[in-house]
């Protein structure tokens, strides 16, 4: 269009249209070569939801079982723990479960659907490590004023029994409460909110 | 703002000169016709091979052992993978459409000629190597026809005198087809053809564009030149060459979106039947045939009675062309201006091509057999004759300036 | 949206197919995948009939969902009868397996019985249906069946609970005798048999479903970016003398 006269208002007119219908088209194709990227049909099976029973988990103990690659902790509390458990806002940093990662069914007092067990995604929000179970009360390694909970070895980050990070702690957010529900009293599914089936 | 950025751009790389250069200030000759359009297909095409392969990569496994099942798994579990799939094994037909067609170009209107004989040799060289590549790229689906095309064509390569077997072996890796083939086959079908496949297309380019575009009158418009240096049968190539290139472009993508989506197996010539059964090395399928843009090739290897010959006569079949701009001593370019004999001789190369095809695709009958050998011979007679019939041809006068026809 | 368009209907007579193995001539076959109840079907057919010996193993029954518009509960109850390692059920995400000892099933047909989820498209939807129908008495084959397609073929009439028993007349003019009969008439069960080569017809290529309909819309969008691109062309090409 360097040419001297002028270009006609047609030639305008079309140069736009060939140029918009070609960005148009163009966007389309590219959505198929993205969207092949995201999780296959495989991948979606292999982090299908996964069905935990726990009849025989004894009071106080926890179980480990793997969901998208991930360790998932289901901790049956005692009734003591379950009052241990009690919302800080002194200790705690996020004690309304507030921040993401955590269904609204367990923004409650003890983060959980049913008090007595506790599902969480078993992996430090700081770095990703997976920090150790210390139920019990008043340790010699972790104080006087330790109320049980978990502690991630890495870098020190403290959780309490419903898995809320303390305050300033290297980890920014609570550990993660991954979409449950139950099936039935003894069975749990992970990888799916109960309301959806 | 955008100026004083080119500015400030063009200082450190001289990127508006080169548009300049190659694109607004390019002059073309104004005479393209149909023809003209497969170049830039061409490089299209390559470049949707390209980006295609890249994606399909990212789910591809060159194992022996899971390469079938990757290939269905895009086909099924990969969101879009079809698509992408379709559209490389599409693509790869198309490509040697487009080719084959850039090369009858070239024979019709003489852009093999003085200048640009390097031009048409990097050419021959892409020809050559886009074989090699569609051949390899071939094997990886790991289907029946992978596994038994591949078996075949490296068993050619047993026909050449003491070094044979030994070479085949070489290039197999192992004993049989197997694993350790489709891995190194995956490597040089992915990265190292791709690569020189770039470099030469950037020689070709850049030969193209030292001596510009040959044209269907076949005249240099470069001697004649107005008073400010432009030829007065050029264009620039840009904008007249890129929207007439547009247009070009989206007919070509009607005609691939229509094969790609309604017959992507196009009858069992751009995918064949065989192929949808996993490699068994234990089980040849009834008829081997290779994919239909080696059939004119294989026809030739089939049509010599002799193993060592078959082998020679297909090589010569392509090493032919690489001299045919020394074969053809007529002065004019274009068949417009060249005599009779030209025009029939390219007629029947024409037919004998189209012949062999069918040839290759069909089983070795008896009488398919002698036909080959006749289409093998009017192939290379093609070229005999021409050099002989070129040097005196009765040619008719050609214009000072170039012609418009639509 | 998209799915608003799938109404429209793509009725594909499958392609003449050029496999010359058969001594008889290969029946046509009426494929129609918009026809979910016909693929239901063939799919009900095929886990009860075949899928003891034959896989589909490129295939997820979670599939079915979207392709043959049946709900998940449907498909774990009706169509999944495998179990996995422990007993529990197979998952809707899972390959559509069986749990054929390849030894023992070796040892039972002299081959591997071959996985099927491709076979439409390496012997084609006529094929299929040509040799579902062409079985026949013949009690010098082991099996007691021979088949007027594949001569000698090494798989017993599975579906006889169905046809019931024939013996030929006129194999080349395929005309036919029953001699037991079966659950259903002769009519039934060459529908039951087009709803199965239906259902495998789909399963080869399940994206059968979406290029036809995608391929609409992109044939008519670069129609129409053609005739702009043509009508540019032009309107530039108006300078050139």
């Amino acid at each position: 269009m360097s040419d001297s006269n002028k270009p006609s208002n047609r030639r305008k007119f079309l140069t736009n249209l060939t140029q918009i219908m070609g960005g148009v088209g163009g966007i389309f194709a590219v959505i198929p070569f993205l969207s092949s990227m995201s999780p296959s049909e495989k991948a979606k099976a292999a982090g299908a939801p996964i069905e935990i029973d726990v009849s025989a988990l004894r009071p106080g103990s926890y179980k480990v079982v793997e969901w998208r690659g991930k360790p998932v902790w289901v901790v049956r509390r005692t009734e003591e723990m379950v009052k241990n458990t009690l919302e800080d806002d002194n200790v705690l940093s996020d004690p309304k479960s507030l921040e993401e990662h955590q269904p609204i069914y367990t923004q409650n007092k003890y983060r959980s659907i049913n008090p007595e067990f506790l599902v969480l995604v078993g992996v430090c929000t700081h770095l990703g490590c997976s920090p150790l179970y210390k139920p019990n009360a008043k340790s010699a390694e972790l104080g006087l004023d330790w109320n049980g909970g978990f502690f991630c070895p890495c870098h020190g980050s403290k959780f309490d029994l419903s898995g809320r990070v303390h305050k300033s702690m290297p980890a920014p957010s609570n550990l993660e409460v991954p979409p449950y529900y139950f099936a039935s009293d003894n069975k749990i599914i992970v990888g799916e909110d109960g309301e959806k089936s | 703002m955008s100026n004083k950025l080119m500015a400030w751009i063009d200082e450190r790389l001289p990127v508006s000169n080169f548009v300049k250069n190659h694109l607004s200030q390019y002059y073309a000759p104004k005479n393209f016709n149909f023809f003209y359009y497969f170049g830039a297909l061409a490089i299209f095409i390559f470049v949707l091979q390209i980006v295609t392969g890249i994606f399909l990569t990212i789910n591809y496994k060159p194992d022996a052992a899971q390469a079938f099942a990757s290939v269905e798994y895009i086909m099924r579990d990969v969101e879009w993978g079809w698509l992408i799939r379709y559209m490389h094994s599409t693509g790869a037909s198309f490509f040697f459409v487009v080719i084959y067609l850039h090369m009858f170009r070239a024979m019709l209107y003489g852009s093999y000629k003085n200048p640009r004989e390097l031009l048409w040799l990097f050419g021959m060289l892409i020809f050559v190597l886009l074989m090699a590549e569609a051949f390899m790229g071939y094997l990886l689906p790991w289907g029946q026809m992978s596994y038994w095309g591949a078996q075949v064509i490296i068993s050619l390569f047993g026909a050449i005198p003491y070094v044979g077997e030994s070479l085949a072996l070489w290039i197999r890796g192992d004993f049989v087809i197997s694993d350790a083939t489709l891995n190194r086959f995956f490597a040089f079908h992915v990265i190292a053809l791709p690569l020189l496949l770039f470099a030469l297309i950037y020689l070709h380019l850049a030969a193209l564009h030292t001596n510009g575009s040959n044209n269907p009158d076949g005249i240099e418009i470069k001697k004649n030149k107005d008073e400010n240096g432009i030829p007065r049968d050029g264009i620039p190539f840009h904008p007249y060459y890129t929207v007439k290139d547009i247009f070009g472009l989206s007919v070509f993508l009607l005609i691939f979106a229509f094969v790609l989506f309604f017959m992507p197996e196009l009858g069992g010539y751009f995918l064949e039947k065989d192929n949808f059964v996993p490699a068994n090395p234990l089980k040849t399928p009834e008829h081997i045939v290779p994919v239909w843009y080696f059939t004119p090739f294989y026809a030739i290897l089939r049509a010599i009675p002799d193993k060592v010959g078959g082998v020679l006569a297909m090589g010569a079949a392509i090493f032919v062309l690489f001299i045919l701009p020394w074969i053809d001593r007529c002065s004019v370019k274009s068949i417009r201006y060249r005599g009779m004999s030209y025009k029939v001789l390219l007629t029947l190369f024409v037919i004998s091509f189209f012949g062999l095809g069918y040839i290759g695709m069909n089983p070795a009958t008896p009488v398919l057999t002698w036909i080959g050998r006749l289409f093998t011979l009017i192939y290379f007679g093609f070229f005999v004759a021409l050099y002989f019939t070129s040097a005196n041809e009765k040619t008719k006068e050609v214009p000072d300036r170039v012609t418009m026809h639509d | 949206m998209i799915r608003l368009f799938t109404g429209i209907a793509f009725i594909l007579i499958s392609s003449l197919s050029f496999a010359a193995s058969g001594s008889i001539p290969l029946k046509p076959v009426l494929i129609d995948l918009n026809n979910k109840s016909s693929l239901q079907r063939g799919a009900q057919i095929y886990v009860n009939n075949c899928l003891g010996c034959h896989t589909l193993k490129y295939q997820r029954y979670v599939k079915f969902i979207d392709h043959l518009s049946l709900s998940k509960e449907t498909i774990e109850n009706n169509l999944i009868f495998t179990t996995g390692k422990n007993g529990e059920p197979t998952k809707i995400g899972s390959l559509i397996l069986n749990s054929v000892n390849p030894d023992s099933a070796k040892e039972a047909f002299g081959v591997m019985p071959p996985d099927l989820t491709l076979i439409a498209r390496s012997r084609g939807s006529e094929w299929l249906y040509t040799f579902l129908t062409s079985f026949y008495k013949d009690e010098t084959r082991p099996l007691g069946v021979n088949n007027a397609l594949y001569a000698n073929v090494g798989m017993p009439h599975v579906l006889s609970w169905m046809e019931g028993l024939k013996t030929p007349v006129n194999l080349e003019k395929d005309q036919y005798e029953y001699v037991v009969k079966g659950a259903m008439t002769d009519k039934e069960y060459k529908k039951s048999i087009t709803d199965l080569v239906n259902f495998l017809a789909y399963v080869s290529e399940p994206a059968q479903l979406d290029r036809y309909r995608i391929g609409f819309w992109v044939i008519l969008f670069l129609s129409i970016f053609s005739f702009i691109a043509f009508l540019l062309k032009i309107e530039y090409w108006k300078d050139v003398k």
